[in-house]
């Protein structure tokens, strides 16, 4: 899977969780908290998206995440691992 | 075996604090508030403490028992992040102000928020192995936030009280099921209390390691028991509520794991019914740490509707961490006995502070952090608060410390 492949569903995922998104752009460098997730929002992307990708990993590998690109960067290792 | 809860009761302190007004006044971002599930949390007076709020707990249970029944109680185990002394424990002074039994140990636990599940378990193996049928043990989690930063993401969720509960070979609240335990623990810093005056840690860190245990914890379950499933196994849930929030999120994915894709309208509705009674006095207290889980299974008591024998699910986690999936049995008996502790009377009648009397509160209650060699308690800057709720009312309050030593009277 490519990374772009990766981002279109954390994308699909925050707006999902993020309901008021609609038509904002989501660009890879900005961070959940300044698209206005809290920290059970952060959580619920981050889960949401390992269902997504059928992985099996330890939720708090995502701990140290600092951005979407991170997210992106993380999911994308663990895919293709 | 039939071992368990025999009686439970919870003590949510004497003030609490509106968390909306609390948002804006501390300018916290309110846009994505409401999934955070909160309302009030209760907050500690200056002559509160872990001790009295155990204590106020604990007394309406002992003053049930008969003398016979009260001399059975062989160990009093407190479960706490609070301690006030390296090596003293809350026990003792628990044990002095409720009046028990010289021929008792006691003893102190500690592993963050699991400590009180920690204790349970601990009293319960001791009241099976013990070769008197009619030995109780008395479990109390007690925790306070008081040192609490203000202008923290974790300020709104940061609770103060405690949960007493009688374990015995009777057990009319909850009857485990023997042996029926998943536990999951290993190390990590997500949250601490490094120091007297600081909680600290990564909120994000937590919320995860929560989830990896709860699923870690629930998979050790399903090994023990033969074909446990989470969805039709139990008929009610009360987990660890640090806040309301949270533990919808937990509920969501294990509603959603193994590849289980049910609606999510259906996933809603099965969190209002076998979870929603749980958060009844959770949302009015906030997190109270070791004793949450507990606050949680008398919210579930005492607001689920329960004619039969019901399975419950608890789960209890710790930072650090150590966590642990177990079941019970309540029943009708259970929701009759808890009913007369009015738990949920008791939270409403408490006085709603507005922000202009909970800021200098907090101050005050700096003062009286772990460490304090001599000071006598003034209740002169609250009286009207004290008036109004405790004076006359038979609770335990600090007086005074001298030399270290906490020395406690009735209000």
């Amino acid at each position: 899977m490519t990374q772009a492949e990766v981002f279109e569903v954390v994308k699909k995922n925050i707006r999902d969780v993020l309901f008021n998104l609609e038509g904002q752009e989501i660009p890879l460098a900005a961070s959940l908290k300044e698209l206005g997730a809290n920290s059970i929002d952060r959580a619920d992307i981050a889960v949401q998206c390992v269902e997504d990708l059928q992985l099996k990993i330890p939720m708090i590998e995502f701990a140290g995440v600092q951005n979407i690109e991170g997210l992106v960067a993380l999911l994308t290792r663990k895919v293709n691992a | 075996m039939n071992i368990g809860i025999e009686a439970i009761n919870a003590y949510g302190g004497q003030t609490s604090l509106d968390i909306r007004t609390l948002f804006k006044a501390r300018g916290l971002d309110l846009e994505r508030f409401a999934n955070l599930l909160m309302e009030k949390k209760a907050v500690g007076l200056p002559c509160e403490d872990p001790v009295t709020n155990a204590v106020n707990a604990a007394k309406p249970l002992i003053d049930q028992l008969s003398e016979t029944d009260k001399n059975s109680i062989e160990v009093l185990i407190t479960a706490t992040e609070s301690g006030l002394d390296f090596g003293k424990s809350l026990s003792t002074y628990v044990h002095d102000y409720l009046g028990l039994s010289r021929q008792c140990r006691l003893i102190e636990v500690k592993q963050a928020c699991y400590a009180g599940t920690a204790a349970l378990q601990l009293a319960a193996g001791f009241v099976a192995s013990h070769p008197f049928p009619n030995t109780k043990a008395l479990v109390i989690a007690t925790d306070t936030a008081r040192g609490a930063a203000k202008q923290t993401y974790a300020e709104p969720s940061q609770g103060t009280g405690a949960v007493a509960m009688l374990i015995s070979r009777q057990p009319d609240i909850l009857a485990l099921d023997f042996g029926a335990n998943g536990l999951y623990s290993y190390e990590v810093m997500d949250t601490c209390r490094p120091r007297a005056d600081i909680e600290t840690g990564d909120l994000d860190l937590s919320l995860l390691s929560y989830l990896d245990c709860l699923e870690g914890a629930f998979q050790a379950y399903t090994a023990r028991v033969d074909g446990a499933d989470f969805q039709s196994t139990f008929d009610y849930l009360a987990f660890h509520t640090p806040f309301a929030g949270m533990v919808k999120g937990a509920h969501r994915k294990m509603m959603r794991a193994n590849g289980k894709r049910l609606p999510p309208n259906e996933i809603e509705a099965d969190f209002q019914h076998r979870m929603g009674p749980s958060l009844t006095h959770c949302v009015q207290v906030g997190n109270v740490y070791s004793a949450t889980v507990y606050l949680a299974l008398c919210g579930l008591i005492d607001q689920a509707i329960i004619e039969q024998p019901r399975r419950v699910g608890l789960f209890s986690y710790g930072s650090g961490c150590s966590s642990e999936f177990y079941s019970g049995i309540v029943t009708a008996a259970s929701k009759a006995k808890l009913s007369q502790m009015k738990i949920g009377q008791k939270l409403a009648n408490r006085h709603e502070l507005s922000m202009a009397e909970y800021d200098p509160i907090l101050d005050l209650n700096m003062e009286w952090l772990f460490g304090v060699q001599d000071k006598v308690m003034d209740v002169e800057p609250y009286a009207a608060i004290y008036e109004k709720q405790l004076q006359g009312q038979g609770l335990l309050v600090l007086k005074a410390i001298e030399h270290f030593h906490r020395v406690y009277e009735w209000s």
